[in-house]
Protein backbone atom coordinates (compact mmCIF):
# COMPACT_ATOMS: atom_id res chain seq x y z
CA UNK A 1 0.00 0.00 0.00
CA UNK A 2 1.05 3.63 -0.15
CA UNK A 3 1.46 4.31 2.96
CA UNK A 4 3.95 6.80 3.01
CA UNK A 5 2.49 8.81 0.58
CA UNK A 6 -0.30 11.70 0.98
CA UNK A 7 1.86 13.78 4.06
CA UNK A 8 0.42 17.31 4.17
CA UNK A 9 1.93 20.33 5.33
CA UNK A 10 3.77 23.22 4.57
CA UNK A 11 6.34 23.32 2.07
CA UNK A 12 8.78 24.13 4.99
CA UNK A 13 7.78 21.54 7.25
CA UNK A 14 8.08 19.03 4.51
CA UNK A 15 11.45 20.14 3.91
CA UNK A 16 12.03 17.61 7.01
CA UNK A 17 10.27 14.61 6.11
CA UNK A 18 12.01 12.01 3.35
CA UNK A 19 11.47 8.83 3.71
CA UNK A 20 13.44 5.67 2.65
CA UNK A 21 11.66 2.16 1.37
CA UNK A 22 14.00 -0.53 0.61
CA UNK A 23 11.66 -3.38 -0.40
CA UNK A 24 12.77 -6.63 -1.68
CA UNK A 25 9.92 -8.50 -4.50
CA UNK A 26 8.47 -11.59 -3.56
CA UNK A 27 9.23 -13.97 -6.35
CA UNK A 28 11.85 -11.99 -7.95
CA UNK A 29 14.53 -10.96 -5.83
CA UNK A 30 13.13 -11.44 -2.20
CA UNK A 31 15.03 -15.33 -1.85
CA UNK A 32 17.91 -14.56 0.01
CA UNK A 33 17.55 -10.83 0.27
CA UNK A 34 17.52 -11.03 4.42
CA UNK A 35 21.16 -10.52 5.07
CA UNK A 36 21.41 -7.72 2.37
CA UNK A 37 18.60 -5.69 3.94
CA UNK A 38 19.88 -6.23 7.23
CA UNK A 39 23.54 -4.79 6.12
CA UNK A 40 21.32 -2.07 4.34
CA UNK A 41 19.78 -1.08 7.86
CA UNK A 42 23.30 -0.88 9.40
CA UNK A 43 24.41 1.37 6.64
CA UNK A 44 21.51 3.62 6.70
CA UNK A 45 21.55 3.41 10.35
CA UNK A 46 25.07 5.24 10.22
CA UNK A 47 23.14 8.57 8.31
CA UNK A 48 21.12 9.10 11.14
CA UNK A 49 17.27 8.35 10.71
CA UNK A 50 14.76 9.72 13.21
CA UNK A 51 12.37 6.71 12.88
CA UNK A 52 12.33 3.07 12.05
CA UNK A 53 10.84 0.09 12.56
CA UNK A 54 8.51 -2.94 11.18
CA UNK A 55 5.18 -4.00 11.32
CA UNK A 56 6.87 -7.16 12.64
CA UNK A 57 8.29 -5.62 15.90
CA UNK A 58 7.21 -2.41 15.99
CA UNK A 59 9.70 1.62 16.23
CA UNK A 60 12.63 2.34 17.74
CA UNK A 61 10.77 5.21 19.01
CA UNK A 62 8.78 3.12 20.99
CA UNK A 63 11.76 1.44 22.41
CA UNK A 64 12.54 -1.12 19.98
CA UNK A 65 16.14 -1.63 18.75
CA UNK A 66 17.76 -2.05 15.33
CA UNK A 67 18.92 -5.57 16.27
CA UNK A 68 15.44 -6.63 17.22
CA UNK A 69 14.03 -4.91 13.76
CA UNK A 70 16.51 -6.41 11.56
CA UNK A 71 16.01 -10.09 13.60
CA UNK A 72 12.30 -9.95 12.70
CA UNK A 73 12.51 -9.68 8.83
CA UNK A 74 10.73 -11.50 7.00
CA UNK A 75 10.80 -13.72 3.62
CA UNK A 76 10.12 -10.68 2.28
CA UNK A 77 12.52 -8.63 4.03
CA UNK A 78 11.91 -4.28 4.00
CA UNK A 79 13.54 -1.52 5.46
CA UNK A 80 11.81 1.54 6.19
CA UNK A 81 13.28 4.78 7.76
CA UNK A 82 12.82 8.32 8.00
CA UNK A 83 15.44 11.36 7.70
CA UNK A 84 14.51 14.60 8.55
CA UNK A 85 16.67 16.45 5.09
CA UNK A 86 17.23 16.13 1.82
CA UNK A 87 20.93 15.95 2.54
CA UNK A 88 20.85 12.55 4.97
CA UNK A 89 18.83 11.09 1.98
CA UNK A 90 21.43 12.19 -0.35
CA UNK A 91 24.16 10.61 1.94
CA UNK A 92 21.64 7.82 1.90
CA UNK A 93 21.23 7.36 -1.65
CA UNK A 94 24.97 7.34 -2.64
CA UNK A 95 25.58 5.08 -0.07
CA UNK A 96 22.99 2.39 -1.51
CA UNK A 97 24.31 3.02 -5.20
CA UNK A 98 27.85 2.41 -3.53
CA UNK A 99 26.28 -1.40 -2.16
CA UNK A 100 24.59 -2.33 -5.39
CA UNK A 101 22.41 -4.29 -4.11
CA UNK A 102 19.91 -4.72 -6.71
CA UNK A 103 16.87 -4.45 -4.41
CA UNK A 104 14.60 -1.43 -5.28
CA UNK A 105 15.16 1.83 -3.62
CA UNK A 106 11.80 4.36 -3.35
CA UNK A 107 12.08 7.48 -1.88
CA UNK A 108 8.82 9.62 -0.43
CA UNK A 109 8.98 13.30 -0.04
CA UNK A 110 9.27 16.33 -1.71
CA UNK A 111 9.40 15.31 -5.46
CA UNK A 112 11.54 17.72 -7.37
CA UNK A 113 14.23 17.51 -4.52
CA UNK A 114 14.05 13.56 -4.77
CA UNK A 115 14.81 13.85 -8.51
CA UNK A 116 17.21 16.64 -7.98
CA UNK A 117 19.50 13.91 -6.37
CA UNK A 118 18.87 11.46 -8.24
CA UNK A 119 19.93 13.39 -11.38
CA UNK A 120 23.25 14.93 -9.12
CA UNK A 121 24.01 10.63 -8.99
CA UNK A 122 23.12 10.31 -12.46
CA UNK A 123 20.43 8.01 -11.81
CA UNK A 124 17.00 8.20 -13.88
CA UNK A 125 13.81 7.32 -11.63
CA UNK A 126 11.90 4.64 -13.21
CA UNK A 127 8.49 5.46 -11.43
CA UNK A 128 6.37 7.81 -9.51
CA UNK A 129 3.42 7.43 -7.30
CA UNK A 130 1.70 11.27 -7.56
CA UNK A 131 -0.63 12.07 -4.75
CA UNK A 132 -3.81 13.98 -5.78
CA UNK A 133 -5.25 14.75 -2.49
CA UNK A 134 -8.18 13.88 -0.28
CA UNK A 135 -12.23 13.12 -2.66
CA UNK A 136 -15.41 12.73 -1.07
CA UNK A 137 -16.99 13.99 2.39
CA UNK A 138 -14.25 16.06 3.07
CA UNK A 139 -16.41 18.01 5.65
CA UNK A 140 -15.70 15.43 7.94
CA UNK A 141 -12.04 15.78 8.10
CA UNK A 142 -10.55 17.17 11.03
CA UNK A 143 -8.82 20.39 10.52
CA UNK A 144 -5.83 20.71 8.42
CA UNK A 145 -3.56 21.39 11.45
CA UNK A 146 -4.64 18.04 12.53
CA UNK A 147 -4.40 16.37 9.60
CA UNK A 148 -0.94 17.20 9.25
CA UNK A 149 0.38 15.40 12.07
CA UNK A 150 -2.16 11.97 11.24
CA UNK A 151 -1.12 12.09 7.74
CA UNK A 152 2.64 11.10 9.06
CA UNK A 153 0.97 7.56 9.80
CA UNK A 154 -0.53 6.10 6.48
CA UNK A 155 -2.18 2.99 8.08
CA UNK A 156 -4.17 5.51 10.07
CA UNK A 157 -2.99 4.59 13.34
CA UNK A 158 -2.55 8.28 14.87
CA UNK A 159 -6.04 9.48 16.13
CA UNK A 160 -7.31 12.65 15.27
CA UNK A 161 -8.02 12.57 19.22
CA UNK A 162 -4.85 11.35 19.90
CA UNK A 163 -3.44 14.47 17.91
CA UNK A 164 -5.85 17.04 19.94
CA UNK A 165 -5.24 15.14 23.24
CA UNK A 166 -1.59 15.80 22.64
CA UNK A 167 -2.08 19.65 21.41
CA UNK A 168 -4.60 20.14 24.63
CA UNK A 169 -1.57 18.84 26.68
CA UNK A 170 1.18 21.26 25.13
CA UNK A 171 -0.75 24.02 25.51
CA UNK A 172 -1.56 23.07 29.14
CA UNK A 173 2.40 22.91 30.15
CA UNK A 174 1.49 19.29 30.94
CA UNK A 175 3.63 18.08 28.02
CA UNK A 176 6.42 19.43 26.52
CA UNK A 177 6.45 19.48 22.69
CA UNK A 178 9.29 17.20 22.53
CA UNK A 179 7.34 14.74 24.59
CA UNK A 180 3.90 15.17 22.95
CA UNK A 181 5.61 14.16 19.80
CA UNK A 182 6.94 10.89 20.98
CA UNK A 183 3.79 10.62 22.54
CA UNK A 184 1.93 11.21 19.75
CA UNK A 185 3.77 8.67 17.39
CA UNK A 186 3.82 5.45 19.73
CA UNK A 187 0.40 3.91 17.75
CA UNK A 188 2.71 4.01 14.07
CA UNK A 189 3.83 0.55 14.12
CA UNK A 190 6.02 0.73 11.12
CA UNK A 191 8.04 3.55 11.68
CA UNK A 192 7.01 6.38 9.12
CA UNK A 193 5.66 8.68 11.75
CA UNK A 194 8.75 11.53 11.77
CA UNK A 195 8.99 12.70 15.65
CA UNK A 196 11.71 15.28 14.31
CA UNK A 197 9.45 17.11 11.82
CA UNK A 198 6.13 16.70 14.80
CA UNK A 199 8.25 19.10 17.38
CA UNK A 200 7.63 22.85 15.71
CA UNK A 201 4.38 21.98 14.51
CA UNK A 202 4.14 21.35 18.32
CA UNK A 203 5.70 24.39 19.59
CA UNK A 204 3.65 26.77 18.47
CA UNK A 205 0.66 25.35 21.19
CA UNK A 206 3.93 26.18 24.20
CA UNK A 207 2.17 28.49 26.39
CA UNK A 208 3.77 32.22 25.87
CA UNK A 209 5.21 31.91 29.28
CA UNK A 210 7.15 28.84 28.83
CA UNK A 211 8.93 30.71 25.57
CA UNK B 1 -11.57 -6.04 20.22
CA UNK B 2 -13.18 -6.31 23.92
CA UNK B 3 -12.69 -4.79 27.29
CA UNK B 4 -12.35 -7.15 29.66
CA UNK B 5 -14.40 -5.49 32.37
CA UNK B 6 -13.23 -7.02 35.31
CA UNK B 7 -9.28 -5.51 34.98
CA UNK B 8 -10.94 -2.21 33.76
CA UNK B 9 -10.48 0.74 36.43
CA UNK B 10 -12.35 3.40 34.35
CA UNK B 11 -9.47 5.76 34.20
CA UNK B 12 -10.12 6.63 30.43
CA UNK B 13 -6.33 6.42 29.40
CA UNK B 14 -7.73 4.76 26.07
CA UNK B 15 -10.40 6.92 24.89
CA UNK B 16 -8.09 9.83 22.58
CA UNK B 17 -6.24 6.28 21.10
CA UNK B 18 -8.89 4.63 19.08
CA UNK B 19 -8.84 5.96 15.28
CA UNK B 20 -12.48 5.60 14.95
CA UNK B 21 -13.72 7.08 18.46
CA UNK B 22 -14.87 3.73 19.35
CA UNK B 23 -14.39 3.53 22.71
CA UNK B 24 -16.51 5.19 25.59
CA UNK B 25 -16.38 4.98 29.44
CA UNK B 26 -19.46 4.81 31.32
CA UNK B 27 -20.17 4.35 35.21
CA UNK B 28 -16.59 3.69 35.57
CA UNK B 29 -16.11 0.84 32.18
CA UNK B 30 -14.69 1.27 29.10
CA UNK B 31 -16.73 -0.25 26.38
CA UNK B 32 -16.17 -0.75 22.81
CA UNK B 33 -18.99 0.30 20.04
CA UNK B 34 -18.43 -3.12 18.10
CA UNK B 35 -19.60 -1.15 14.34
CA UNK B 36 -17.56 0.85 14.72
CA UNK B 37 -14.38 -0.56 16.21
CA UNK B 38 -12.06 -1.47 12.67
CA UNK B 39 -10.17 -4.25 14.61
CA UNK B 40 -7.01 -1.80 14.19
CA UNK B 41 -5.48 -3.33 17.58
CA UNK B 42 -4.22 -0.03 18.80
CA UNK B 43 -6.19 -0.28 22.06
CA UNK B 44 -4.17 -3.89 22.57
CA UNK B 45 -0.66 -1.99 21.61
CA UNK B 46 -1.07 0.93 23.05
CA UNK B 47 0.70 1.39 26.22
CA UNK B 48 -1.43 3.80 28.50
CA UNK B 49 -3.53 1.04 29.86
CA UNK B 50 -2.84 0.48 33.30
CA UNK B 51 -4.49 -2.94 33.49
CA UNK B 52 -4.06 -4.27 30.02
CA UNK B 53 -7.62 -4.54 29.57
CA UNK B 54 -7.95 -4.76 26.13
CA UNK B 55 -8.39 -8.24 24.14
CA UNK B 56 -8.84 -9.69 20.86
CA UNK B 57 -11.91 -12.20 20.92
CA UNK B 58 -11.93 -15.12 18.90
CA UNK B 59 -14.92 -13.63 16.68
CA UNK B 60 -12.37 -11.25 15.63
CA UNK B 61 -10.61 -13.88 13.15
CA UNK B 62 -14.27 -15.25 12.11
CA UNK B 63 -15.58 -14.22 9.06
CA UNK B 64 -16.95 -12.00 8.13
CA UNK B 65 -15.75 -9.47 10.84
CA UNK B 66 -11.92 -10.63 9.95
CA UNK B 67 -12.42 -8.51 7.15
CA UNK B 68 -11.88 -5.54 9.64
CA UNK B 69 -8.62 -6.82 11.07
CA UNK B 70 -7.00 -7.00 7.54
CA UNK B 71 -7.90 -3.75 6.33
CA UNK B 72 -7.30 -2.22 9.81
CA UNK B 73 -4.08 -3.83 11.65
CA UNK B 74 -1.08 -3.46 9.94
CA UNK B 75 0.64 -6.37 12.37
CA UNK B 76 -1.82 -8.59 10.54
CA UNK B 77 -1.21 -11.20 8.42
CA UNK B 78 -4.15 -10.90 6.12
CA UNK B 79 -5.00 -15.27 5.50
CA UNK B 80 -8.91 -14.28 5.15
CA UNK B 81 -8.31 -13.05 1.62
CA UNK B 82 -4.94 -15.08 1.13
CA UNK B 83 -3.16 -11.42 0.20
CA UNK B 84 -0.67 -9.54 2.57
CA UNK B 85 -1.54 -5.91 2.88
CA UNK B 86 -4.08 -3.68 2.44
CA UNK B 87 -2.72 -3.08 -1.51
CA UNK B 88 0.33 -4.34 -3.57
CA UNK B 89 3.74 -3.00 -3.23
CA UNK B 90 2.57 -1.19 -6.17
CA UNK B 91 5.35 1.69 -6.99
CA UNK B 92 7.80 0.44 -4.13
CA UNK B 93 8.83 -2.37 -6.56
CA UNK B 94 7.61 -1.35 -9.94
CA UNK B 95 11.85 -1.35 -11.06
CA UNK B 96 11.70 -5.14 -10.81
CA UNK B 97 8.26 -6.19 -11.39
CA UNK B 98 7.07 -3.69 -14.14
CA UNK B 99 3.09 -3.82 -12.62
CA UNK B 100 2.68 -0.50 -14.33
CA UNK B 101 4.94 -0.22 -17.63
CA UNK B 102 5.70 2.38 -19.76
CA UNK B 103 2.22 3.70 -21.43
CA UNK B 104 0.05 2.81 -18.56
CA UNK B 105 -1.02 4.50 -15.44
CA UNK B 106 -1.85 2.82 -12.71
CA UNK B 107 -4.20 4.38 -9.77
CA UNK B 108 -5.20 3.55 -6.12
CA UNK B 109 -7.79 4.78 -4.45
CA UNK B 110 -7.70 4.37 -0.74
CA UNK B 111 -11.51 4.88 0.32
CA UNK B 112 -11.35 6.25 4.30
CA UNK B 113 -7.77 7.56 4.43
CA UNK B 114 -7.42 9.87 5.81
CA UNK B 115 -9.12 9.17 9.20
CA UNK B 116 -12.55 8.95 8.48
CA UNK B 117 -12.81 4.83 8.01
CA UNK B 118 -15.31 3.67 5.92
CA UNK B 119 -17.83 0.29 5.01
CA UNK B 120 -16.63 -1.87 2.55
CA UNK B 121 -19.62 -1.03 0.45
CA UNK B 122 -18.51 2.39 -0.26
CA UNK B 123 -16.26 1.69 -2.68
CA UNK B 124 -18.81 0.77 -5.05
CA UNK B 125 -19.29 4.25 -6.09
CA UNK B 126 -16.03 3.88 -8.24
CA UNK B 127 -15.92 -0.06 -8.96
CA UNK B 128 -19.24 -0.59 -10.34
CA UNK B 129 -18.21 2.39 -12.77
CA UNK B 130 -14.80 1.20 -13.49
CA UNK B 131 -16.21 -2.56 -14.44
CA UNK B 132 -18.75 -1.16 -16.45
CA UNK B 133 -15.90 0.21 -18.48
CA UNK B 134 -14.15 -2.52 -18.79
CA UNK B 135 -11.51 -1.76 -16.21
CA UNK B 136 -10.10 -4.66 -15.15
CA UNK B 137 -9.23 -4.33 -11.04
CA UNK B 138 -6.11 -5.45 -9.52
CA UNK B 139 -6.29 -9.34 -8.77
CA UNK B 140 -3.36 -8.95 -6.20
CA UNK B 141 -4.69 -6.25 -4.16
CA UNK B 142 -7.17 -8.10 -1.08
CA UNK B 143 -10.27 -5.75 -2.05
CA UNK B 144 -10.91 -7.06 -5.38
CA UNK B 145 -11.59 -10.53 -3.93
CA UNK B 146 -14.50 -9.19 -1.78
CA UNK B 147 -16.34 -7.81 -5.02
CA UNK B 148 -18.13 -9.78 -7.83
CA UNK B 149 -17.85 -9.44 -11.83
CA UNK B 150 -20.16 -6.58 -11.59
CA UNK B 151 -17.46 -4.50 -8.94
CA UNK B 152 -20.39 -5.09 -6.65
CA UNK B 153 -19.56 -5.69 -2.69
CA UNK B 154 -20.25 -9.62 -2.21
CA UNK B 155 -23.16 -9.03 0.36
CA UNK B 156 -21.52 -10.60 3.56
CA UNK B 157 -19.17 -8.02 3.70
CA UNK B 158 -20.38 -5.18 2.73
CA UNK B 159 -21.55 -3.44 5.95
CA UNK B 160 -18.07 -4.17 7.45
CA UNK B 161 -16.48 -0.68 8.98
CA UNK B 162 -12.60 -0.80 8.17
CA UNK B 163 -9.70 1.49 8.12
CA UNK B 164 -9.66 1.80 4.68
CA UNK B 165 -9.39 0.08 1.52
CA UNK B 166 -7.08 0.51 -2.10
CA UNK B 167 -9.04 0.43 -5.29
CA UNK B 168 -5.95 -0.34 -7.55
CA UNK B 169 -5.69 -1.17 -10.98
CA UNK B 170 -3.91 0.24 -13.92
CA UNK B 171 -4.96 1.32 -17.65
CA UNK B 172 -3.62 2.49 -21.25
CA UNK B 173 -2.69 6.05 -20.84
CA UNK B 174 -4.76 6.80 -23.68
CA UNK B 175 -7.40 5.92 -21.57
CA UNK B 176 -5.92 8.14 -18.37
CA UNK B 177 -8.18 11.11 -19.23
CA UNK B 178 -11.73 9.24 -19.54
CA UNK B 179 -10.67 7.04 -16.32
CA UNK B 180 -9.67 10.75 -14.52
CA UNK B 181 -12.63 12.10 -15.41
CA UNK B 182 -14.89 9.00 -14.05
CA UNK B 183 -12.84 8.80 -10.92
CA UNK B 184 -13.58 12.53 -10.89
CA UNK B 185 -17.38 12.44 -10.86
CA UNK B 186 -17.28 9.28 -9.04
CA UNK B 187 -15.77 11.43 -5.88
CA UNK B 188 -19.24 13.58 -6.26
CA UNK B 189 -21.24 10.51 -5.49
CA UNK B 190 -18.98 9.50 -2.42
CA UNK B 191 -21.46 10.80 0.31
CA UNK B 192 -20.39 8.93 3.14
CA UNK B 193 -16.39 8.33 3.41
CA UNK B 194 -13.14 9.98 1.52
CA UNK B 195 -10.80 8.56 -0.44
CA UNK B 196 -7.04 9.67 -1.10
CA UNK B 197 -5.94 9.44 -4.63
CA UNK B 198 -2.70 7.80 -5.77
CA UNK B 199 -1.16 7.88 -9.49
CA UNK B 200 1.25 5.49 -10.61
CA UNK B 201 3.44 6.47 -13.76
CA UNK B 202 6.68 5.83 -15.29
CA UNK B 203 9.27 8.83 -15.61
CA UNK B 204 9.52 9.07 -19.87
CA UNK B 205 12.58 9.01 -21.02
CA UNK B 206 13.50 12.86 -21.07
CA UNK B 207 12.46 12.77 -17.43
CA UNK B 208 9.01 14.27 -17.44
CA UNK B 209 5.70 12.74 -16.20
CA UNK B 210 3.24 12.54 -19.00
CA UNK B 211 0.84 12.66 -16.22
CA UNK B 212 0.81 15.77 -14.97
CA UNK B 213 -0.53 17.83 -18.34
CA UNK B 214 -3.27 15.57 -18.17
CA UNK B 215 -4.00 16.77 -14.48
CA UNK B 216 -3.25 20.23 -15.39
CA UNK B 217 -5.61 19.88 -18.37
CA UNK B 218 -8.56 18.39 -16.18
CA UNK B 219 -8.22 20.98 -13.08
CA UNK B 220 -6.39 18.23 -10.56
CA UNK B 221 -4.11 19.92 -7.88
CA UNK B 222 -0.61 17.87 -7.63
CA UNK B 223 0.63 18.25 -4.29
CA UNK B 224 4.42 18.36 -4.18
CA UNK B 225 5.20 15.48 -1.86
CA UNK B 226 5.62 12.19 -4.24
CA UNK B 227 7.10 8.48 -4.24
CA UNK B 228 9.74 7.96 -6.20
CA UNK B 229 11.16 4.33 -7.09
CA UNK B 230 14.42 5.01 -7.86
CA UNK B 231 15.34 2.23 -10.02
CA UNK B 232 17.86 0.42 -8.53
CA UNK B 233 16.51 -2.57 -8.38
CA UNK B 234 17.44 -5.81 -10.41
CA UNK B 235 16.70 -7.58 -12.93
CA UNK B 236 15.58 -4.13 -14.21
CA UNK B 237 12.58 -3.85 -15.85
CA UNK B 238 12.69 -1.45 -18.73
CA UNK B 239 9.05 -2.22 -19.90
Amino acid sequence: MSHSLHRRGTAESLSHDYILLVTAAAGINAAGSKDKLRRVLDVVWEVGPVNTGSNEVGTILSGVSIEEIKAGFTEIPRVRCVFDSADKMREVIRRLLEMDLGISVTVSGPRLEIEKICAEFGIKPHSVNLSLDIWGKKNELPEEEILEFITMCGHGMISRSLVVDCIEKVKAGRLTPEQAAVRMGSPCVCGFYNPTRAIPMLQKYVPAEKH
Amino acid sequence: MKVNQELCVGCGKCLPFCPQGAIHVENRKAFIDQDACVECGICVRQIECPRKAFYEPPEVNEWPRSVRKVFGDPTEKHQSTGVRGRGTEEVKTNDVTGRVKRGEIGFALEFGRPSIGTKVKEVEVVTIPLVEKGVVLEPCNPLTSLLDETGRVRDDVREEKILSAIVEFAVPFERFEEIAALVYDAAKHCKNTVFSWGLVVRYEEDGTIAAVPVLEKLGIHIPKNAKVNVGLGKPFCNE
